[in-house]
């Protein structure tokens, strides 16, 4: 989600105690998998929105069991590859 | 004002925590081993769904589990060891006092409100374990230990109450202490249900109810204080701090059994090395080591054994514990017995603040100080390095019987490695 500043291997730190809001970057699970979204509301509606403009948004009242797992407010960002490829 | 006492606990809790980090594994049937792969030891509301009891080996469901499409992990405290201490420190900040009871229990003692109703406190209680951790956890209020305890076990069984449930508030008591069973009730021992059966108690209420000085005559102060309990009165107070370690005990039973003495001696020694280890983190020193080992109750013959040594000098040097443990090992050791399981039991504990010095100690007060710094140093490097980084020869670098853990998930919350993935 370079759109948020989040590259590719970086670090994030969440915080689950905080309510998700319209703009929030959040950790979802959909289809018993970990994703990373942005929570968007439009025309009071919300959407989980990709940064890809390959994956559409998805509304988030067309899925039973979507869930917002937390909060992402720190991106740690890691300086040389040869860290991120570990 | 008056104070009221809660018990606290996770439901499901081993299983809780799987699921939690897993979200492949919500809304599946998901069921935990206990050490070594042996039995189930918690099931997710699902498995349980299925009609799959607590506590069978695992070996013999094997194939029923696979059919039915369960989720099996072995057990990883590293993982529910944290969980739990997440669980309390926030229980901590949200109830006026708190005993941390087990892993994942505990009884917190709070003040009744003007309307004496506690529920919502519970329940906000509730939704913020839920959204911090979640961790789907149950609430029981009474005015005694006793009464908690029974509250937690009716908020749990019986859904409408979804979690929470607060015995002095509810007008019909007598209807929900029927409900339990003797058995059910903390803190009776099967010998004091069993004498109750006979003498027609056979639920919660009937034992409240029951003339008193019949319970003294039989049990005495034990059988009044439960009573006294059950009946609201506190005779079990709030432990704050938790009382020093009595004994340490590390044992294990084996992924294949073990013949030799060689074999023994680095089981041993593994379970000594981790034991000082505990012994130098509770700030204690053990003046006395028991070693035991056995094979499987199934075998013929059977054999067991154990042996005691007495330290002159109480210690917590892996060093000294090694060498004392040496000759019980020769002492317990026979051939040809398939053993399964072995352990070291470290007893007449005392605390590091006073040691009694003695003519007989080997160190004097200079050498005794270079070791204790050897053993810290040793810790840190462990803790900092991950277990094993800095070990004794005698502990074996290859351990064929180590414990099974075929099924074992990952330490997500406490190795930065593991840290879960997340793809946008």
């Amino acid at each position: 989600m370079s759109n948020a500043g989040i590259q590719d291997g970086d670090l994030l730190v969440v915080d689950r105690s905080l309510n998700p809001h319209p703009g929030h970057i959040v950790i979802a699970v959909l289809d018993g998998a970990f994703t990373l979204k942005r929570l968007a509301l439009k025309n009071e509606t919300l959407y989980l929105e990709a940064d890809h403009p390959n994956y559409p948004p998805i509304e988030l009242w067309q899925y039973e069991d979507v869930q917002i797992w937390g909060v992402a407010v720190h991106s740690i960002h890691h300086l040389n590859s040869i860290a991120t490829s570990k | 004002m008056t104070q009221a006492m809660a018990l606290i606990d996770g439901n499901n809790f081993y299983a809780a925590c799987e699921q939690n980090l897993n979200p492949s594994l919500s809304g599946r049937p998901v069921v935990v081993l206990s050490n070594n792969d042996g039995c189930i030891v918690a099931r997710s509301p699902e498995a349980r769904g299925l009609g799959i009891s607590m506590g069978q080996p695992y070996f013999k469901v094997r194939h029923e589990l696979k059919r039915l499409g369960v989720v099996v992990c072995s057990s990883n405290y590293a993982l529910y060891g944290d969980m739990s201490h997440r669980l309390m420190s926030l229980l901590e900040k949200h109830c006026e006092q708190l005993e941390v009871y087990s892993i994942d229990e505990a009884f917190a003692q709070i003040h009744r409100p003007h309307d004496w109703d506690l529920r919502p406190w519970a329940r906000q209680l509730r939704a913020l374990i839920h959204q911090n951790i979640g961790l789907p956890i149950a609430i029981g209020i009474g005015s005694s230990k006793v009464q908690a305890k029974l509250a937690n076990h009716i908020a749990k069984t019986i859904s409408i109450h979804a979690g929470v449930f607060d015995l002095d508030i509810t007008k019909n008591q007598d209807f929900w202490l029927k409900t339990i069973e003797i058995e059910n009730v903390w803190g009776i021992g099967r010998q004091m249900a069993r004498w109750c059966r006979m003498k027609g108690i056979n639920t919660a209420q009937q034992l409240r109810d029951m003339p008193s000085n019949e319970l003294h005559a039989k049990f005495g102060v034990r059988g009044i204080r439960l009573q006294n309990e059950l009946r609201g009165k506190i005779c079990l107070p709030l432990k704050m701090m938790p009382p020093p370690k009595q004994q340490t005990c590390v044992s294990r039973s084996f992924s294949r059994p073990v013949t030799s003495l060689k074999e023994l001696h680095q089981v041993v020694s593994s379970h000594v090395i981790r034991a000082s280890e505990k012994l130098r983190k509770q700030k204690q020193r053990a003046g006395a080591i028991t070693v035991f080992t056995r094979t499987s109750p199934f075998s013929k013959p059977f054999y067991k054994q154990s042996a005691t040594t007495q330290l002159n000098i109480p210690s917590n040097d892996t060093s000294v514990l090694l060498k004392a443990s040496l000759g019980l090992t020769k002492q317990i050791f026979q051939p040809y017995h398939l053993l399964i399981k072995a352990g070291v039991l470290m007893q007449k504990l005392q605390s590091t603040d006073h040691l009694q010095s003695s003519l007989l100690d080997p160190y004097n007060s200079e050498d005794r100080q270079r070791r204790e710094r050897l053993m810290k140093t040793i810790d840190k490097l462990n803790e900092h390095y991950g277990n094993g980084t800095m070990s004794w020869a005698a502990g074996a670098l290859k351990q064929g019987w180590e414990m099974r853990h075929e099924r074992m998930s990952s330490a997500m919350t406490t190795q930065t490695t593991r840290i879960p993935i997340v793809h946008s």
